[in-house]
């Protein structure tokens, strides 16, 4: 497998950046040098390889209430609110 | 409705399950609705940097007994993956949800006839018993609610993170009123395990509904269109059946199915275009490196299993066996456990116990709706059915006492006694009784005797009238009846 | 001497004998920091005034009590701001404690200030900080390494005792040994991440920077142990590590893996690394030659599965509950694009870019899946190896500090040094770096002794007898 030709402007999209000309031609060259690199991957013979498993069950929580912020702790870092909702400016759907 | 004969529709659904945990999905804050905003969050749930989440057992629990209901096969391992999107309402503009394994695969929804719509209950389409494949049932979180304002919206993320059980069923649903089964069917399942309230009203099952029509007969399905906002069982209903006429029309006219996603507005009762699907989401799933697999037979699976309870395909089938009520008062019965179980005490004893399931699904239910608050003890119903069938009081009687017991909760008999209620039957207390009948309306005598065999009616009313009421009233007419033809 | 020179074992010890006071320590630091900090740069933000106050009611029978200690700025640290050395994070407050953090803080010590960082960890030589760059107190034309630099310089520099830093492909190992201190990148799951604002969730692990070995043993019996807020970490009791020292080597098996030995390596670094092994050997260590197979696939397999993780890790920051919002936005949409193409700099978008495309419909199996197929190999070179031999024995850098700028404009260059560490944060083992040597112009050489899952014990002793039979540890940068 060759490395492929990103769509930056796409894939930036999806990741909700917007990216200037000068970025999109930058990126691009660069991403495609180091997916370029990444090509040795698919040489790697990977059939038989095993899953990678955790040694051990991990701790789950018990179904008990624990504190939570205060409204105002919670919406200390909120860059805009009122009646202690977080705003936004408008959803299109 | 009526589908023209020529054409089908194909419906699957996906509905989403509140959970009836205390605590959120990944952290500890309080799982529940109508508080003020923003008081339930906490690092995790408002997805703040660095915080983590660490599964609730309780939510792995309780879907996997959905699972065990519904008899789907349960996944080993529990795996959680990010489903990778950007909405204001998800604060991690990811969410942790299941995709590739699933907690709960296949299953079955068997639809119960009585949660037809009531007008179509005595139709084939009801009776045809048919069961919904599932396709599979998995758990993720919720998102927080929004509030949309006229030039910005406000979120309340009391919701966000909270969890959320998501059942798929196959696309095997055919009309609108076996989608509007199947949710009443499923919920009466969620309602058995204590899952979940499931009450679609208050948000706590929510639907989205995929559906296409096809000309019957044909293997491939229609394009597929989405309906959202679809907040009851009955909704469900009328939005299916108009989005299927209007397919169906479409068609009809040789129009193409837009593949889209369509808004239901109750008000206008139609369906209208939302979004268009020209590109699908790419959602980037991939296994969430913060939530290792978790084994779900190492104990979650045999707690789950310990909290199994009676299916309510099985106790509609042992309450028409044990208590001989009928299928539609077995569903009745069955759809209200707290009901069941106050009408199981109330019949054990009795005689006639369908006589105790009348009386409660009737006369009990019209007036003490709470079974769960109710002063009255269900031995009562019993007692009461029981003081009916031997004849101490008859049934004009047995509701004077049940007015009295829904006031002054008394046993019937103390009540059938203190109310003096308790019938004549005593034959020379009745024979003085019709003796004063005959001496008092010689003309009802003389018309009776010259074949105006209703006339009796006039003697009878007398002696009932005499007695308070008292009188066995079969025992009277045969009393007089000896007397008049003496 | 100022006390900013000693380490925090010495210091412990002058504190519990009434010697100094607390306070007595910060004052040096300080001063060492007025001096220092206008040509390091390694702090983004100082505790000045509540250290002091902090220091008043330290609390001396605690292990750390009355030891000031500075923490990369991706740790929360209630009421601090935690930047993240980004611009989406202005403003931002942290309203909780990191679990690191508040074991810190339970443990007695004094939060001293916030260390600089490449953007979101995202880099080997803190120049992708939005809030400047630092440099190595060896040669401040060069880089310290990176993204711990500002913990490295700090330590290395004298103007902090220890720092927490993070490591995801190195980022406390390769800072460290360019800057000449001792780092400690702990097995995957030993320390709790709840509070490190993530990069890879899968790769990242908080660990010490400081001047000595017994110091970063100390800093981890403080940090290390399960954490129920952490599901990934360990279930195992908590232990106390170094607390025998001396005479770890003999019998020990050194493995040399021979893909770290490249030929063209920096021969300064390879001939400091061969003494290192040598010295082992002649101390009763077995050299082994090893191999790990499956290094040469290491970097792209980081850089696929780091990135993809960090594209969705680095997905929260879109200005909607905290940091910066743009003004302006028309709508939702608009707000996203705006505030994370204002707000987050070159390198983090060359990465969510590369980590979104490497899970994007098509690509996923030829990349992400293929990756975390050729990881599960990577560990299985590590298990293996590790029958048979104790410990691995590697450079931790291909060569020391290289010059402020060289690398900026060719970032699979600068992926590329990280080619020693990597493989360790894959296979989630832990490793140390240490000070081996330096070179002619002056410039530290670390060393790399990597241990199995756990292993944390067997690195510490070994890493012990190695720095104090030098003299590496005790030299002072220029000032």
């Amino acid at each position: 497998m060759s490395a492929p030709q990103i769509n930056i402007s796409d894939v930036a999209s999806l990741a909700r950046l917007t990216l200037t000309p000068e970025e999109t031609a930058k990126f691009s060259a660069q991403l495609t040098q180091i997916l370029g690199h990444m090509e040795t991957l698919s040489q790697i013979a990977t059939g038989a390889v095993p899953e990678v498993t955790p040694p051990a069950q991990p701790a789950l929580r018990q179904d008990i209430p624990a504190p939570s912020l205060s409204i105002e702790a919670a919406l200390s870092n909120a860059p805009a609110q009122a009646n202690d909702l977080i705003l936004v400016p408008r959803i299109l759907e | 409705m009526s589908t023209p004969a020529k054409w089908e529709a194909v419906i699957g659904l996906e509905v989403h399950v509140q959970l009836l945990t205390q605590t959120k999905m990944f952290c500890g804050c309080i799982n529940h609705y109508g508080d003020a905003p923003t008081s339930h969050v906490c690092p995790v749930c408002l997805g703040l940097p660095g915080s983590l989440p660490v599964p609730n057992e309780e939510a792995i629990r309780l879907t996997l007994l959905t699972g065990l209901m519904l008899g789907c096969n349960l996944a080993p391992v529990a795996r959680f993956d990010r489903k990778n999107y950007f909405y204001p309402d998800m604060p991690k503009n990811y969410q942790i949800s299941q995709y590739d394994d699933p907690l709960c695969a296949g299953g079955l929804v068997p639809l119960d006839p009585f949660l037809f719509p009531k007008e179509i209950q005595d139709t084939a389409e009801a009776k045809a018993g048919r069961s919904i494949r599932l396709t599979r049932i998995h758990l993720e979180e919720d998102v927080a609610k929004s509030f949309h304002f006229e030039d910005r919206s406000g979120i309340d993320f009391n919701r966000a993170g909270t969890p959320l059980m998501e059942i798929v069923s196959e696309a095997d649903l055919r009309t609108p009123g076996e989608a509007f089964s199947f949710l009443g069917s499923l919920r009466q399942v969620l309602l058995a395990g204590h899952v979940s309230h499931a009450d679609m009203e208050k948000g706590q099952m929510r639907c989205d509904v995929n559906v296409s029509v096809r000309p019957i007969g044909q293997k491939e399905f229609g394009t597929k269109v989405e309906l959202k906002n679809l907040n009851s069982t009955s909704g469900v209903r009328r939005a299916l059946t108009y989005e299927i006429a209007r397919q169906i029309a479409a068609c009809e006219k040789g129009e193409a199915i837009a593949h889209e996603t369509r808004r239901w507005d109750d008000e206008a009762g139609a369906t209208f275009t939302m979004r268009t699907k020209e590109k699908a989401h790419d959602y980037r799933y991939f296994p969430d490196p913060d939530l290792l697999p978790v084994r779900t037979d190492q104990g979650l699976l045999e707690a789950a299993r310990t909290r199994l309870p009676e299916l309510p395909t099985v106790l509609q089938s042992r309450l028409i066996q044990a208590f001989g009520v009928t299928a539609y008062q077995a569903s009745v019965l069955g759809a209200d456990r707290v009901l069941c179980a106050y009408f199981e005490k109330a019949a054990a004893q009795a005689k006639s116990k369908a006589t105790v399931a009348n009386w409660i699904l009737n006369d009990f239910l019209s007036n003490q709706p709470d079974p769960a608050t109710t002063p009255i003890l269900p031995e009562f119903f019993g007692e009461l059915a029981d003081l009916v069938a031997d004849g101490t009081i008859n049934s004009a009687q047995a509701k004077k006492v049940f007015a009295e017991l829904v006031t002054i909760p008394a046993s019937p008999r103390e009540i059938v006694k203190r109310l003096g209620l308790a019938q004549i039957s005593d034959v020379s207390a009745l024979g003085t009784y019709c003796d004063e009948a005959i001496a008092a309306n010689p003309r009802s005598v003389e018309d009776y005797r010259a074949g105006k065999t209703n006339a009796i009616n006039a003697l009878k009313g007398f002696v009932m009238k005499k007695s308070q009421g008292k009188a066995n009233p079969l025992q009277v007419d045969e009393i007089l009846k000896a007397k008049l033809s003496a | 001497m100022s006390l900013a020179y000693e380490t925090i074992a010495t210091l412990r010890r002058r504190l519990l004998s009434k010697e100094i006071h607390p306070r007595d320590i910060l004052k040096d630091l300080f001063t060492q920091i007025d001096a220092r900090e206008k040509t390091l740069h390694a702090y983004t933000y100082l505790h000045r005034e509540s250290a002091l106050v902090a220091a008043e009611k330290a609390d001396l029978s605690l292990p750390l009590g009355g030891i000031p200690i500075a923490l990369k700025d991706n740790l929360n640290a209630l009421g601090d701001p935690c930047t993240c050395a980004s611009k989406i994070l202005e403003g931002y407050k942290a309203p909780y404690d990191a679990t690191a953090v508040s074991l810190l803080r339970q443990a007695g010590s004094i939060l001293l200030g916030r260390t600089n960082m490449d953007e979101f960890a995202m880099g080997s030589s803190t120049e992708n900080s939005a809030l400047g760059l630092t440099r190595n107190p060896w040669d401040p034309t060069r880089i310290p390494g990176g993204s711990s630099g500002g913990s490295a310089a700090a330590v290395a520099g004298r103007i902090a005792l220890a720092a927490l830093g993070s490591d995801t492909g190195g980022s406390i190992r390769q800072p460290a040994a360019l800057c000449g201190c001792v780092g400690l990148k702990p097995t995957y799951g030993r320390i709790s991440r709840y509070g490190l604002v993530a990069f890879a969730s899968s790769l990242d692990q908080i660990g010490p920077l400081t001047r000595t070995v017994e110091d970063s043993a100390l800093l981890l019996s403080v940090l290390a142990g399960h954490d129920p807020r952490d599901n990934t970490t360990d279930l195992r009791p908590p232990e106390k590590f170094l607390t025998q020292k001396n005479g770890s080597v003999q019998g020990l098996r050194v493995g040399l893996p021979k893909e770290y030995f490249l030929p063209g390596m920096d021969s300064e670094t390879e001939s400091a690394i061969r003494s290192a092994a040598d010295w082992f050997r002649k101390n009763g260590a077995t050299l082994v030659d090893v191999s790990l197979p499956h290094t040469p696939t290491a970097i792209a397999v980081y850089y696929i599965l780091a990135t993809a993780e960090a594209s969705a890790n680095l997905a929260r920051f879109d200005g909607v509950r905290y940091g910066r919002r743009a003004t302006d936005a028309r709508d939702v949409l608009d707000l996203y694009h705006r505030t994370r193409s204002e707000g987050f700099g070159a390198e983090v978008k060359r990465r969510i870019i590369l980590g979104t495309f490497v899970l994007s419909q098509g690509y996923a199996d030829a990349y992400y899946c293929q990756a975390q197929k050729v990881r599960a190999l990577l560990r299985q070179d590590f298990e293996k190896a590790f029958t048979q031999c104790d410990l691995l024995l590697t450079p931790t850098s291909p060569e020391p500090a290289f010059p402020l700028g060289e690398r900026t404009q060719d970032p699979l260059k600068m992926y590329l040094a990280d080619v020693f560490t990597i493989s360790t944060n894959l296979g989630g083992n832990g490793a140390i770096s240490l000070p081996c040597g330096f070179t002619k112009s002056n410039l530290p050489i670390g060393l790399q002794l990597i241990g199995p899952r756990f292993g944390e014990e067997t690195i510490l002793r070994a890493a012990h007898d190695f720095e104090q039979a030098h003299d590496f540890f005790q030299r002072l940068p220029p000032s």
